[in-house]
């Protein structure tokens, strides 16, 4: 049992280390801590409401006035101003007063009086697609809601099924499911919790990895690690990372969703099973890759912005089915990938285990083909025991 | 005439340090490459078609294979599945095949042909927002093409002409204009922005490193004495190299996005590439500020990585900044990719006369003040401080 022995002795000296090393515990506790934090508070209110938008009504009806009122009532429009013409109504979108235009055509309450179709212009600033989305599915609604009542005036007489029968031959409803209000903050957080545990993972290790490099070069010896064998550094540092984001995967999975309403509809069953895998795979990922750490610091500005690539190589933003297979190629190296997709459906979307299976087995695949890789760079490292 | 000798030799010297380590040229050159070729193709599609989507049709009548079918021609949406019931198409989309699907109940055709107002649904998985949201449209579109198809020809039949019909099935009628994005490329609207805060962040990383790395190695007395220990014109060659550097890959960076993509360019090149300029010089203000903040590579890399990874939601490009708490919404002022983004919008997007960012314009020359606030520290650190862990 010498080899156990040898592997707490690593595990328990590594584990003093990161605890001690403020560098190693601002990337391995600080920023998983705070930054959901951030996020959670950014996005907050879920989703855009009153879009500031002004209206230009060349028809000063009665008619055109119950439209806009209508409109300005709905929760994601705010009617700000009247303007004269479209000169006007611009100047007010340019100097960001203003993101959407309403435009009322002089015939409108004639047109519909004389039993004519008539169109209502809508103008968005395109820097948010979400002003777009307000403006639009706001008018429409109010549109709908208006065509009824004028219809009822056609056809005198008709009672409302009949009416609603009329201009809706067949009904239908629409339901989105799983994030049901279509929220920003339920779309995008969770596969950000899940990029931060293996993001911070690899910067963390790697500047362990990094700072050993230095002192390997210097030919300075961790007391700990003369006499032991690769594999058993290797156990014992691995499982030091582990034991570490097990905690941080808790506060991550299960805390910060509560925390801020997020929808969290797993079976701890599930998200166990599920996270176990992650967590290994992103360990011996970060092993494997911190072998190209040359220094302590190097390998923070290599690493970081590559975050942000690998949130969109996820699919949760840009859909997956639609990734070039170059780049889908490129992403299947990441643990993230098959993390944030496995997360989001177990979370959000009550996915089961078998679910999953896809994402499962690939993450324990990666998990043994990083256990090779990181068993190698560790033989290299202190196989030879350079400093002896 | 010395002092630019001096700034000229500590220039050549960091070049020199540049091109001897690797770690330049990736963060600079190679990551910036791969980020800018990645973001771009990856959306290259600009609104992504053929969606994956499923439908469970009960009713089976050649008039709802006809409706699906139409559904399928739809360029957002591809049905690759039929499924029995509701129950397995929520699993297929549980299990990330599809992101959508539409339901058509049994007796459909034959209560709409009653008159009696059947109903059909969609559902979309809406976790996944985009995808989601592209197949919504399709699926409301075919709703109403499928209802207005019966509510036309019921109407037709009375004799009604097509410009009657339309008038009593939608007397108000809502046409949309998306001024300058007509197809709402999601490319124009994401990369536009991605790619710079790209840039932005690296140069922050960067500069730091090229600082610090000179007391971690303990060379930095020899650099200041290059420059008889004048800080601001130790600085000044340090960064000389940096700054052509970083400009020309923010003109390649213009070039990909609105030479080979074509993205809007409505304010012609120049106001964006004094966008381009402004940014670059302002991220490299704030990275030397962090380093006059705190005396450490360590702490000073951790400052400039949360800044730059913040600076990516907090302008605002994908979720605007109107729905951000207030104190948020003061907070992005100090971020210079919040006003590369609104002047872009002005300018490439909606080609506004310069004077409207003139705002944005200042406060992205203001951030070049910040090292000066720090220079007499900065010099201290790199004088007297040592590298600890």
């Amino acid at each position: 049992m010498k080899w156990l022995r040898n592997t707490i002795e690593v595990w328990a000296y590594e584990m003093k280390c990161a605890l001690l090393d403020e560098g190693v515990v601002v990337f391995f506790i600080i920023v998983p801590l705070l930054y959901p934090l951030l996020y959670a508070y950014l996005y907050n209110h879920e989703s855009v409401r009153e879009v500031p938008t002004v209206v230009v009504d060349n028809s000063h009806s009665t008619l055109s006035r119950e439209f806009t009122r209508r409109v300005d009532a709905t929760a994601d429009v705010q009617i700000i101003s009247h303007c004269q013409d479209m000169e006007e109504a611009q100047e007010m979108i340019h100097h960001r007063d203003a993101y959407c235009l309403i435009y009322i055509p002089k015939d409108f309450a004639k047109d519909i009086a004389e039993h004519r179709q008539t169109v209502v212009e809508l103008y968005s600033d395109m820097s948010g697609l979400l002003y777009y989305k307000a403006v639009l599915s706001s008018c429409t609604e109010v549109s709908l809601d208006m065509n009824k009542e004028i219809k009822a005036q056609l056809i005198p007489g008709a009672t409302d099924e009949q009416i609603s029968a009329f201009q809706y031959p067949i009904e239908y409803q629409y339901v989105p499911m799983f994030n049901t209000q279509n929220g920003f903050a339920t779309f995008l957080i969770p596969a950000v919790l899940i990029m931060i545990i293996q993001q911070t993972m690899v910067l963390g290790v790697g500047m362990m990895a990094g700072e050993e490099r230095e002192k390997v070069r210097k030919h300075i010896a961790e007391p700990h690690i003369i006499g032991k064998n690769p594999i058993e550094v290797l156990l014992g540092k691995s499982t030091v990372i582990f034991t570490i984001y097990v905690f941080v995967a808790v506060y991550l999975a299960c805390i910060v969703p509560s925390l801020f309403d997020l929808i969290h509809i797993w079976r701890w069953q599930t998200l166990l099973a599920f996270m176990v895998p992650y967590i290994a795979a992103c360990v011996f990922f970060s092993i494997s890759l911190s072998s190209i750490a040359h220094d302590r610091e190097s390998f923070i500005i290599m690493f970081v912005f590559l975050s942000i690539p690998l949130l969109f190589a996820s699919g949760i933003s840009w859909p997956a089915s639609n990734i070039p297979i170059f780049w889908k190629g490129f992403s299947w190296l990441f643990p993230s990938t098959f993390g944030v997709n496995g997360f989001v459906r177990i979370t959000e979307m009550g996915a089961t285990l078998e679910d999953v299976q896809h994402e499962l087995n690939v993450l324990w695949i990666q998990t043994f083909v990083y256990l090779g890789i990181s068993y190698l760079v560790y033989k290299r490292t202190y196989g030879k025991q350079l400093w002896a | 005439m010395k002092a630019l000798n001096q700034i000229w030799a500590i220039a050549k010297r960091e070049q020199k340090r540049m091109l001897q380590r690797g770690i330049y040229t990736f963060c600079m050159v190679l990551a910036p490459v791969i980020a800018f070729l990645f973001f771009t193709t990856l959306m290259g599609e600009g609104l992504p078609s053929e969606l994956p989507a499923g439908v469970v049709d009960e009713d089976n009548t050649a008039t709802t294979r006809e409706v699906i079918r139409n559904l399928d021609a739809f360029q957002q949406t591809n049905i690759i599945e039929h499924y029995a019931d509701v129950a397995d198409a929520r699993k297929a989309m549980q299990q990330g095949k599809i992101y959508a699907f539409y339901y058509i109940p049994k007796g459909t055709t034959e209560l709409a042909i009653a008159g009696k107002q059947p109903t059909v649904s969609f559902y979309t998985a809406a976790s996944y927002l985009i995808p989601g949201s592209l197949e919504y449209r399709d699926m409301k579109m075919m709703s109403e093409y499928a209802s207005g198809a019966v509510g036309r020809a019921s109407l037709y039949a009375r004799g009604y002409t097509e410009d009657q019909a339309m008038a009593v099935l939608q007397p108000i009628k809502m046409e949309m204009h998306a001024v300058n994005n007509p197809c709402l490329n999601y490319s124009v609207y994401l990369c536009n922005t991605l790619l710079p805060g790209i840039i932005m962040l690296l140069i922050m990383q960067v500069s730091i490193y090229s600082i610090y790395v000179e007391l971690k190695e303990e060379t930095s007395k020899e650099w200041l004495a290059m420059a008889d220990n004048d800080i601001v014109k130790a600085l000044a060659g340090k960064l000389l190299p940096q700054i052509v550097t970083w400009s020309l890959m923010g003109l390649f960076c213009l070039f990909l996005l609105y030479g080979v993509w074509h993205f809007p360019l409505n304010s012609g090149i120049w106001p964006m590439i004094l966008n381009m300029f402004l940014l670059i010089n302002a991220s490299l203000a704030l990275g030397v500020f962090f380093c006059g903040a705190v005396p450490s590579l360590r702490w000073a890399l951790s400052l400039a990585t949360l800044w730059g990874v913040l600076s990516f939601p907090i302008s605002g490009f994908s979720f605007p900044q109107m729905a951000f708490p207030d104190t948020l919404k003061g907070l992005s002022w100090l971020f210079p990719l919040r006003h590369y983004f609104l002047i872009y919008v002005d300018q490439a997007l909606n080609g506004l006369p310069l004077y409207y960012s003139w705002l944005n314009i200042a406060i992205q020359i203001a951030f070049l003040a910040l090292p000066i606030m720090v220079l007499s520290r900065l010099k201290t650190f790199l004088l007297e401080y040592y590298y600890t862990h």
